[in-house]
């Protein structure tokens, strides 16, 4: 019972992570039709800067987060400003568009991944934040993990609770449910779109940010991300926010339950062959009844 | 569909032009030696940590001394060297670049088994000799290329070092992890053996994939069986998420092994106090001998990071074996093939000669002892002394 | 149309296949690099250009036919061994096509990607399990001539079949998916099993192309043939290219090729950036894609010929 015990909350932990990569993607694909396949290297710029900030500055990940957000939240702006708007405007025809934003999206992969490291070098780095090890019920778990969950999860949920809760917020589920009916009430998209792309590169630099604090990092560290990201948009449907929270920690769950049963190396198989899956027999994700 | 194919022939022919631009002639030519390794991609972090950096310090001394002398004359080094992306087909067309275009002097070895399998075989065909410093396979050696040759012992060496330290520490039962690749597999086979035929039993085994983000479910299955030792046949990610994720759930063996990336500098940056008494792959220390000492001083004004405390050294070693035959032979390739093949050759790394492809030299364990990292085995290589049981994770 | 193109296939392949002899190693490394994503840009626009069902899963595919020439070519000859690699890599496409390709747009993308890590880790579990290895060393290859020739042969081969496709009953029945899918099905056309075809044709050249440029590494693993920046590659340079035009992913395959490595060879440190930026601007400004230059002009002059 304990080792099971200790699994779920183990899973739940990196799934807390991967919720918090894969919301701010959803966010801009839901939206605006941008599949953003640099999101990855916007989460590798959140952690370098936030490494860099603890080393050069001695501030605590957490006393950055706030200026980390908001900056991120600016390049966010000027990112959507000179590639997406002009994009959007010659491009009206959905899938051509988001064909084309694919591409825009591998431009700044290139981009920001090797100004990075240009700037930091190939190596890795790391350093050593709340290592320390908690108790809880016996099972011990180190600290920074912890408080990036929590960290996570205030985040994730404190996103659902805008969209829900306010006026923006409805605004934005509006134009996700119905660009045109949100068009006709008077939603100002020129203003909505850039603000939602930039929450969700300050999603993903806060998503760096965390794991900086748990794993090594490098100028490549973003693509698996963007990857794992996809799989959890697929899980809980694309464009649901909701959806992309339940099913990052569902995926955590069933990976470190099924590298205990089975072993860490079919683990992929299995991880791809549920993703595959679900997506062909469920293509809304699994949580649409 | 023919002017298409005109514009890409005259595009050739202005990449031709453009690096066959020839540098102004002095009276001693600079000897030119060309490499690619990864700066972009996922190679490129294990290249920038131990291999790179050589190469550039080595020709930047080189030439603040006056040159390689050459036959009686001074000549500089210029460094020819090009991104590989960490894709097989773009280090394959580089090296014919600088082989058959650029007509280098000589080449230096690209990082890693994968990279240098592709460029021995090919180095081999033109002629020219490679010294590898991060190349750890057998079916390399195997392939019996005359002109290829490979700084680091092979598994079956290492993996016999690490099985007579575990026996003469009283190890009666081990469970190890190993990564999905050629390095992991290669280890574990050579692994197997060693350890069988000291008595000592394997209690678990576990493969896993390259990217692994949480290896915490096999290591809290490991603990349950409560072994004397845990060795870990990882890469740097893996090597440190194994360690701190051993700590996290409180799983403190006798011996805690790991196998690249034990040997980083950057191990003791993310493990602090935690990383004492933890072993791995190792061959070095500034305590080794004066010039390794200089080396790693160099090393660290250069580039402000220390070299690893492994293959890093024997990417030098190489390289003195490199400048020690040019100096004696010239420049003839195949006479500095034959001078590398058949001499013993002084190195920071100790005394070194070639059986083959394979370097003559013994499996080494080391480990994080007062702060820094020291060779504990075998006794005669050691620049500290084994620490047996570790201490508990802080 | 057809015949003018087939003749201009056969002019350039003629050329291509001279430059063995003219130029040295390094260039034609280059003209090979080059011809494999002529083959593979070609290919995949011709199934995923007309259809617009983008498919990442070229890596998968390209992989395939890899681990087939390693498995098979100390023991077959070549041109059975390239074969080979066209089959399987079109069977698994086939087959896999059956599940996926009832879903369009960003589903059917991610999808063909999934599909190519799934495969990648499929062969890595298999391989271990059952051959005690992950990596194979191919000790026994064809000389790099013929190596060249082959990747030649193949690209010329995409490029013949995709200009035969385009005038064919298959290739129309290919542009009315892409054009409106329901609107194809009520006239008639078995869009499922013309998807199915078509996805599995485009397969077979990646295959074919992976199974010929294996030889050339010596030792392969999956991390380096299943690599997925082939497929995102293969992508690019179709939609840069223009993804509905013959001309235009071929152009922009030798383009691409050639202002990467020109940009590798000079600018060491920041050349992804300089590439980077370029993809970007060309995705903003030429929205038909390179095509688009020349399909503009002729749209422009064609009316001063007509009068």
């Amino acid at each position: 019972m304990r080792l099971w015990i200790e699994l779920v909350v183990s899973g739940l932990i990196t799934g807390g992570i991967y919720a918090l990569v894969a919301m701010g993607l959803n966010l801009q694909y839901g939206l605006m039709r941008i599949l953003n396949v640099s999101h990855g290297e916007f989460l590798m710029l959140g952690a370098y800067l936030t490494y860099w900030a603890y080393l050069v500055m001695h501030l605590s990940p957490f006393v950055f987060l706030p200026p980390l957000l908001v900056g991120l939240f600016v390049v966010g702006l000027v990112v959507h400003r000179l590639c997406f708007r002009r994009l959007a405007e010659t491009t009206p025809e959905v899938e051509a568009f988001e064909a084309r934003s694919l591409l825009v999206g591998f431009g700044l992969m290139f981009v920001v991944q090797n100004v990075a490291l240009l700037v930091w070098g190939a190596d890795l780095r790391g350093y050593q934040y709340l290592a320390g090890t908690v108790s809880i019920a016996g099972v011990g778990f180190t600290a920074n993990r912890l408080v990036a969950f929590a960290a996570a999860l205030v985040l994730g949920l404190g996103l659902i609770a805008v969209l829900r809760a306010t006026l923006l917020g409805r605004a934005v589920r509006a134009m996700m449910q119905s660009p045109t009916g949100a068009l006709l009430v008077g939603i100002d998209v020129r203003r909505l779109h850039p603000a939602v792309f930039g929450v969700g590169l300050a999603l993903a630099g806060a998503a760096g940010a965390l794991l900086s604090m748990v794993f090594e990092i490098s100028p490549s560290m973003g693509e698996p991300y963007t990857v794992t990201a996809l799989i959890v948009i697929a899980l809980g449907g694309f464009g649901s926010v909701t959806g992309s929270l339940l099913g990052g920690l569902l995926l955590g769950v069933v990976e470190a339950i099924g590298m205990h049963l089975t072993s860490p190396s079919l683990k992929m198989v299995l991880s791809y062959g549920v993703f595959m899956l679900v997506l062909i027999t469920r293509p809304n994700g699994l949580f649409v009844r | 569909m023919m002017r298409v194919l005109a514009i890409a022939l005259v595009a050739a022919l202005v990449l031709v032009g453009a690096s066959l631009d020839t540098s102004a002639q002095s009276d001693a030519p600079p000897i030119k030696i060309g490499y690619a390794i990864s700066r972009t991609g996922p190679f490129a972090p294990g290249a920038q940590a131990t291999q790179e950096p050589s190469y550039i310090l080595w020709a930047e001394q080189v030439n603040a001394a006056g040159g390689l002398n050459v036959k009686g004359q001074k000549r500089k080094i210029e460094l020819v060297s090009y991104d590989d992306r960490s894709e097989v087909e773009t280090i394959v067309r580089t090296f014919e670049k600088l082989m058959v275009t650029d007509k280098v002097d000589l080449i230096l070895p690209p990082w890693g088994s994968t990279a240098n399998f592709a460029v021995a075989p090919l180095a081999d065909k033109h002629g020219y000799p490679v010294l590898a410093p991060t190349a750890l396979s057998m079916k390399l050696v195997d392939m019996k290329l005359p002109n290829f040759f490979s700084m680091l012992p092979q598994p079956y060496v290492l993996m016999a070092a690490a099985a007579d330290m575990l026996a003469a520490n009283g190890v009666k039962t081990v469970a190890v992890i190993y990564m999905d690749d050629v390095f992991g597999l290669e280890n574990i086979a050579a692994f197997e053996p060693a350890v069988k035929a000291k008595g000592i039993e394997i209690v678990d085994k576990k493969s896993y994939p390259l990217g692994i983000k949480d290896l915490s479910p096999v290591l809290r299955a490991i603990k349950d069986k409560n072994p004397d030792a845990f060795v870990g046949l990882t890469y740097p990610p893996d090597t440190i998420l194994a360690s701190k994720q051993s700590k996290e759930i409180g799983f403190n063996p006798k011996v805690f092994f790991t196998a690249v990336g034990t040997a980083f500098p950057l191990y003791k940056q993310v493990m602090g106090a935690d990383s004492d008494g933890v072993s791995g792959i190792g061959s070095w220390s500034v305590k080794t001998s004066p010039a390794a000492k200089a080396y790693f001083d160099a090393h660290v004004k250069r580039f402000q990071k220390e070299p690893d405390r492994w293959a890093s050294a024997h990417c030098w070693a190489g390289l003195q074996i490199l400048q020690a035959a040019i100096e004696k032979v010239g420049m003839d390739r195949k006479a500095i093939r034959e001078y590398i093949a058949s001499n013993e050759h002084a190195t920071i790394i100790g005394p070194v000669r070639f059986k083959g492809s394979e370097i003559q030299f013994p499996g080494t364990v080391g480990q994080w002892v007062g702060g820094d990292f020291e060779v504990v085995w075998p006794a005669n290589r050691a620049t500290a002394k084994l620490v047996v049981p570790k201490p508990a994770w802080k | 149309m057809a015949r003018r193109g087939l003749a201009a296939v056969a002019g350039g392949a003629a050329v291509a296949a001279a430059l063995p002899w003219l130029l040295d190693d390094f260039l034609v490394s280059l003209a090979l690099s080059c011809l494999m994503y002529v083959a593979l840009a070609t290919s995949w626009a011709m199934f995923s250009g007309a259809t617009r069902y983008v498919s990442l899963g070229t890596s998968a595919f390209f992989g395939l036919g890899a681990y087939v020439s390693a498995w098979t070519v100390a023991a077959a000859p070549w041109p059975v061994v390239i074969a080979g690699g066209a089959l399987i890599a079109a069977a698994f496409a086939g087959l896999a096509g059956l599940a996926i390709l009832h879903l369009r747009g960003t589903y059917f993308a991610v999808l063909t990607f999934g599909m190519s890590e799934l495969t990648r880790h499929a062969v890595t579990y298999g391989e271990k399990q059952y051959a005690g290895t992950v990596g194979r060393v191919l000790t026994v290859a064809p000389s790099s001539r013929t190596v060249y020739l082959t990747v030649l042969a193949i690209a010329v081969a995409a490029v013949g079949v995709a200009v035969v496709v385009r005038g064919s009953r298959f290739g129309l029945a290919l542009i009315g998916i892409g054009a409106d899918e329901q609107r194809a099905q009520t006239l008639g056309v078995p869009t499922r099993r013309v998807k199915v075809a078509g996805f599995a044709l485009s397969a077979a050249f990646a295959g074919a192309a992976g199974a010929a440029m294996a030889v050339r590494w010596t030792y392969i693993d999956p991390t380096a043939v299943f690599n997925p920046f082939i497929g995102l590659q293969t992508v690019l340079i179709a939609i840069v290219g223009g993804p509905l035009s013959l001309t235009g992913p071929l152009l922009a395959a030798l383009v691409f090729s050639l202002l990467a490595e020109f940009l590798r060879l000079q600018f060491p440190y920041a050349y992804l950036i300089a590439l980077g930026i370029l993809l970007i601007v060309a995705v903003l400004y030429l929205p038909q894609g390179l095509a688009g230059l020349w399909q503009t002009r002729a749209r422009a002059e064609r009316p001063t010929a007509a009068r």
